[in-house]
């Protein structure tokens, strides 16, 4: 044999050829992909990276297929409200929610206040899943801005999470208070003391 | 001529001469039947087509003469380099050739080597994640098997290559048939395991698993050990001393009684 028998063609990469689908079933609640016994079909690489290799999903083999059907029917109440509340969750409680409320003018702390507070910081919360401090905040009183209490809010009638709150005092012109740079991550006192235990365990943001 | 006097010629001789094989050379010849099966499906089994794409058939028409030529389906000759042992190529190799890049210039020669990756792969049976260096071509065939255990017992040694993917089948055979010692503590999830993977264990007797996965020069040190093992030299030191004994019994024993006495 000479050289000359050995001159290949490249036929085809299959390095480059696109990725076929992948079925899984998921073996426990994944957040923002479905509950227990969902069947998943997704990017063979995506299904693999995040799924099978930390053992989150497994093959949709018809044996699988089958023992997981089982499941679904014996199962009935679901663990989550939906998939995307563990997120919401998980997001509220990491938040400090800043309450402006007026330095001249006298007023009383009201759901639909925090209710325009989550708004402004991009959450659409209705009053009735608001649960408001025990105790009666009014003001305007300066005392009350470097102290901080806690809400709870419910999560599709299900998820409850308590979301830290802390008052700022507005006005414009000479009345205006200076800004303090980084105020959120500036450790504060509790108000209503029977909620300094709960305030204590939620972490503060980074 | 002296050489007339041959009633064979040389050329003749060397057609009926068969040359002693592999297994027929020094402690070789030991080796057990059930390595000579694994060596079979790992060297002398045809490996499955990677490098090109079979033809069906015995026989095809050249469609502008019409002319019968043969189907020859000729494996690419591959290059196995060192590196192929410490990951999982899924039967890819290097291919070592010419490329004509373009019909007025002269081949020019060229190495077609697998883009490889590393990733995690996930067995079941050892209840371990590993890192390995693969090619997209063996997370699909693990994808194709749903799994990677299923993916190396499955595949035969010839189409797994790699020293290391023989040493985890290897590994996952023995640990199957223990029953799965590493999930002691979770029987519910052990029997699982077993109930999945125990239709791979009927294909091989206990005396294959143990030479399973084995390099040549591992099976003969292993044969090796075993002789040496069987054939323990006894020391004469001890034979001396059982035969001085058992002289003794025969008639010193009541001298020794006797002198006991005296001391006493």
């Amino acid at each position: 044999m000479k050289s000359r028998h050995f001159v290949y063609d490249l036929i085809q990469d299959t390095s480059s050829l696109p990725q076929p689908n992948l079925s899984i079933i998921l073996k426990e609640f994944v957040p923002g992909y479905g509950s227990k016994g969902d069947t998943l079909t997704l990017r063979s690489n995506e299904a693999y990276k995040k799924f099978l290799v930390p053992g989150l999903a497994v093959y949709a083999t018809p044996e699988n297929v089958k023992k997981y059907e089982t499941y679904k029917i014996t199962t009935t109440e679901p663990e989550h409200s939906s998939l995307y509340s563990e997120r919401t969750v998980s997001r509220l409680s990491q938040m400090v929610l800043e309450i402006t409320m007026n330095k001249t003018q006298p007023w009383k702390l009201e759901p639909w206040h925090v209710r325009t507070s989550f708004r402004k910081s991009g959450f659409i919360v209705p009053e009735y899943a608001i649960e408001m401090p025990p105790m009666e905040i009014k003001g305007p009183d300066l005392s009350l801005q470097e102290k901080e209490f806690y809400v709870t809010v419910t999560v599709n009638n299900k998820e409850k999470v308590n979301v830290r709150c802390r008052i700022h005092h507005w006005a414009t012109g000479l009345e205006r208070l200076p800004w303090k740079e980084f105020h959120w991550k500036l450790p504060a006192e509790p108000l209503i003391p029977e909620q300094a235990e709960v305030l204590e365990q939620i972490p503060l943001p980074k | 001529m002296a050489s007339s006097r041959l009633q064979v010629s040389a050329r003749q001789l060397s057609r009926t001469f068969k040359g002693k094989g592999r297994f027929e050379i020094g402690i070789a010849s030991e080796l057990p039947k059930a390595y000579k099966k694994f060596w079979r499906e790992w060297k002398v089994l045809k490996p499955a087509a990677v490098h090109f794409i079979p033809q069906e058939g015995k026989w095809k028409r050249d469609e502008l003469t019409g002319q019968t030529l043969p189907i020859q389906n000729i494996p690419i000759p591959l290059k196995y380099p060192q590196e192929i042992n410490l990951g999982i190529w899924g039967g890819e190799a290097v291919v070592k050739g010419f490329q004509k890049r373009d019909p007025k210039s002269r081949r020019v020669p060229h190495y077609w080597v697998p883009v490889l990756k590393r990733t995690v792969v996930k067995s079941e049976v050892l209840n371990t994640h590993l890192s390995v260096t693969v090619t997209d071509r063996t997370i699909k065939l693990i994808h194709d098997h749903y799994g990677f255990d299923h993916y190396l017992l499955k595949t035969p040694a010839c189409d797994l290559v790699s020293m290391l993917a023989l040493k985890l089948k290897r590994q996952i055979l023995i640990e199957l048939s223990n029953g799965c010692p590493r999930y002691a503590h979770n029987p519910e999830k052990q029997k699982e395991i077993l109930d999945e993977y125990k239709t791979y264990l009927s294909s091989y007797t206990p005396d294959e698993i143990e030479w399973y996965g084995l390099s040549w020069f591992e099976a003969l040190q292993k044969i090796a050990k075993q002789k040496e093992a069987a054939n323990k030299p006894i020391p004469l030191k001890n034979i001396y001393r059982k035969n001085l004994l058992e002289k003794l019994k025969a008639e010193g024993i009541e001298e020794g009684n006797k002198s006991a006495d005296e001391i006493s």
